[in-house]
């Protein structure tokens, strides 16, 4: 692993902890290179990440490594053979996940957000960690988005490069802070996007 | 997603045989629709299944396939365009040149979807196409005509046309020379002027544009996606002021403090003289108006005067090809020359480049009595002489590969598989030169151009000098490039959208689901229906490689000192990631992945695309020296 990329890691990880898009050991994050997957290690803390936290292992098959990746690494997998996705950023937001409690649909009204996500689509799963079924399912949704929300879990963000998977996570927990204070508000929301109602057919 | 009826049709074609002077109409199945898009793709498919790898370029077999894309003339942004491909008799690959303009919407009013010309006429003569069918007239008059001069004579004739015409420059067959629509939009690189010219082939006119509105499933659904496109392309300050303000001469300034300008020949890559060629000078001193591409919001092209002349540009490839790498920093000079090329119909970058290997062989005493950096009357004069076929422009006409060649000093031609590189120095723009490399048409920025992620942050700045790690991000950038080439759309879109958006606007067209995903797998398959036609013509990983200056000799200074490019892990990397053999040959598994497995409906369809494949007899290539390509100016 180069130090650039090992850099980026560290960079993006420790912004998602400060941010508070994680827990002290939660999220998972990954790039794709060629038929190889470096992705963060089982139980490491992205905010401080090291060499050892970023394990390399193969695209299509488990090798001995498979004993330290990341929990979700079934999904990274799944999500790359299907995708033309070089990184994934799996994170575990607050107000994302509670939006997501109570819709089939994220559709932001604040300006960052309309302009960089339109809408965001949330997935249910019964097992959401790790498991076949979100690997099944996730796929075919981040063929069409760059971010789809898992619902009571957390949302995957794919780029080209980690930045940007970052980049979209934040800009959705942003959105979710807006939505769940201007509901809050208990008034009708005043509309300033031409064509804004279409959105939910993004 | 779209729920209007599907507009998924066969494609609809013409095909016109120059030698016997008929034309016919034919349909091409929906399957190759969807798998290779229009435009550049539909070139490459048809080259394949036509086996154009099998004939001299410059011979009645080669064919010169017109396609405008599926989101030509629909209202989708900058999406006025069209690309023309054939075997290019400068690189002896497959090659496409695509133009801005007018010419595509007219021909798509027509209703049709592409254009075949093939064999060679008798005498002089243009193609008149219009609602009625297809005419060969001649061209008497016509021939000898420069670029402007016959695009107004032929408007005089057919008041409303539209035509894509080739200068004296490819009437004479120099190697590089240009197609021109709208006097300033050229196919500028490969030569496919000379192709056209060996066919004795004036001018491709279409008569006015035609009634037929080109289909859209979903108007109201394309007028939603186009309105959230365009918010996209104001928002961002390349498009709505960068391009708008300076059009693609704002980069001068912005390589040279990077430290990747490269200057007189590559011999650095700082020039001391860019202010007084930058955009902002031409801003200020030159430039009377903006124009743009029919629809298109972003207007990157100028209309100029200089020394009592007017005409288009210079583009930012072309100041730097005949300034900054042939040490030249007169701005009037360099403008005057741009429009010779222009006049004669000439690639203005390998026009400069070959200039610039010419002059390097000068100073290496190589070339008596020839041109030294720095002479801006020289580049003036010999642009002219090119075009005129007279004194060392009849040297400089096969381009710097054969120049370079016949002085005994191959390396000096700085060109990837005979196409000469563009404005960027990839020792400080490291993957860049995997770019150049690996380009399927030669040294070229339109494939791949890094400046995005190397140099203007997008999608997000990376380390430019790292040498592994970006080959995935420059396979991204391929595929997406032979995308657009495809739809057509202008690669200036791309700096503000993503894929998604170019899948929501097809979508809205055809009336049928279209995921982004879907959409770069199309444009992989297209940059490896390429990939198979070089191979087929004898091309190899040898091939893959840069001009030896920038494998083994340093920067002298500035940003980018002490840097060269170190290609062989990442060439490396790059196969890998792309799912080839160490050979750089597509795997049996890559090629069914994409559907071109022997047996598939596309392969089918073609009538066996793997004959196609390396096992076959490579028949001769162009020679070429350098070992090294080229490439060709913004839309």
């Amino acid at each position: 692993m180069s130090h650039a990329v090992l850099e980026q890691f560290r960079r993006i990880g420790r912004d998602l902890f400060v941010a508070g898009l994680v827990s002290s050991h939660g999220g998972n994050m990954s790039v794709r290179q060629g038929d190889r997957i470096l992705i963060t290690r089982r139980g490491s803390m992205l905010a401080q990440l090291e060499e050892r936290d970023v394990i390399e292992t193969a695209l299509d098959e488990n090798d001995a490594n498979v004993t330290l990746v990341s929990t979700e690494i079934v999904v990274h997998r799944a999500i790359y053979q299907a995708t033309s996705a070089l990184a994934i950023v799996h994170t575990h937001p607050p107000y994302a996940i509670a939006q997501s409690l109570a819709k089939d649909e994220i559709v932001p009204v604040d300006s960052e957000g309309s302009y960089l996500l339109h809408k965001v689509p949330v997935v249910t799963a019964q097992l959401t960690a790790g498991s076949k079924e979100v690997a099944e399912l996730l796929p075919a949704w981040l063929k069409e988005y760059d971010l789809v929300m898992l619902r009571g879990h957390g949302p995957f963000a794919i780029g080209h490069l980690l930045e940007e998977a970052y980049q979209l996570t934040s800009v959705l927990e942003m959105t979710c802070r807006v939505l769940t204070i201007a509901e809050g508000m208990g008034v009708e929301l005043k509309e300033y996007r031409k064509g804004s109602e279409r959105y939910d057919s993004w | 997603m779209t729920s209007a009826t599907p507009l998924f049709g066969p494609l609809r074609g013409l095909r016109v045989d120059l030698s016997s002077g008929s034309f016919t109409e034919e349909e091409l199945p929906s399957e190759v629709r969807r798998a290779v898009l229009g435009g550049r793709g539909l070139g490459a498919w048809l080259a394949l299944r036509e086996r154009l790898h099998e004939v001299e370029p410059l011979a009645p077999g080669n064919r010169l396939i017109l396609a405008p894309g599926p989101l030509t003339g629909t209202g989708a942004p900058a999406s006025a365009r069209y690309s023309v491909t054939a075997r290019s008799p400068l690189t002896g690959t497959v090659f496409d040149g695509n133009s801005g303009g007018s010419w595509g919407v007219a021909f798509r009013r027509l209703g049709h979807d592409y254009l075949v010309v093939g064999g060679a006429c008798d005498a002089p003569a243009y193609l008149l196409v219009s609602a009625t069918g297809v005419e060969l007239r001649p061209a008497r008059d016509l021939w000898g005509l420069d670029v402007p001069a016959t695009l107004d004579r032929l408007r005089e004739l057919h008041p409303g046309c539209q035509a894509g015409v080739i200068g004296p420059a490819g009437e004479r067959g120099v190697a590089f020379a240009s197609i021109v629509n709208n006097r300033g939009r050229s196919l500028g690189r490969g030569g496919l002027g000379a192709v056209m010219g060996a066919k004795r082939l004036k001018a491709i006119v279409v008569a006015r544009d035609g009634e037929r509105r080109p289909p859209v499933a979903d108007p109201e659904r394309l007028a939603f996606v186009v309105y959230e496109a365009e918010k996209l392309l104001k928002a961002n300050p390349i498009t709505s002021q960068a391009l708008p303000e300076f059009g693609t001469s704002v980069l001068v300034n912005v390589l040279n403090q990077a430290g990747a300008l490269p200057t007189r020949n590559f011999r650095d890559s700082r020039f001391e003289g860019a202010r007084a060629i930058s955009g902002e000078a031409l801003r200020d001193g030159y430039v009377e108006r903006r124009s743009a591409c029919r629809g298109c919001s972003i207007g990157c092209a100028r209309r100029t005067t200089a020394g009592g002349e007017h005409g288009e540009g210079p583009e930012y490839e072309s100041l730097w090809a005949l300034g900054a790498d042939c040490g030249v920093a007169d701005l009037t000079a360099v403008v005057q020359a741009n429009y010779a090329c222009n006049r004669a119909g000439l690639d203005t970058i390998t026009m400069g480049a070959t200039i610039a290997c010419a002059m390097e062989l000068t100073e290496e005493g190589l070339l008596p009595g020839g041109p030294r950096f720095g002479d801006a009357a020289a580049v003036l004069r010999l642009a002219e002489a090119t075009g005129a076929g007279e004194g060392l422009g009849a040297e400089l006409a096969e381009g710097s590969a054969r120049l370079a060649a016949r002085y005994g000093r191959p390396e000096l031609s700085m060109s990837v598989k005979g196409l000469e590189l563009p404005a960027y120095d990839p020792r400080g723009m490291k993957a860049q030169g995997l770019a150049f490399a690996t380009s399927n048409r030669g040294g070229c920025h339109l494939r791949a151009n890094m400046l995005g992620p190397e140099i203007l942050g997008v999608p997000k700045m990376v380390d430019r000098f790292a040498t592994l790690g970006k080959a995935g991000l420059l396979i991204n950038i391929q595929n997406l490039n032979a995308v657009l080439d495809s739809l057509s759309v202008c690669k200036f879109t791309a700096f503000a959208m993503k894929e998604d958006y170019y899948a929501r606007l097809l979508s809205a067209v055809w009336g049928e689901p279209v995921e982004p995903q879907e959409l770069l797998c199309a444009g992989e398959r297209i940059w490896t229906l390429e990939r198979l036609f070089n191979l087929a013509a004898g091309f190899t990983r040898a091939d893959d490689t840069l001009p030896r200056r920038l494998l083994e000799e340093p920067v002298r200074e500035g940003p980018a000192a002490g840097h060269v490019v170190d290609l062989p892990p990442m060439l490396d990397e790059y196969y890998v990631s792309r799912g080839w053999t160490a050979e750089g040959v597509p795997s049996a598994v890559k090629l069914a992945r994409l559907g071109l497995d022997e047996g598939g409906a596309l392969v089918e369809a073609a009538g066996g695309l793997a004959d196609a494949s390396p096992a076959g007899t490579p028949p001769a290539r162009p020679a070429t020296g350098g070992g090294a390509a080229e490439e060709r100016p913004s839309p």
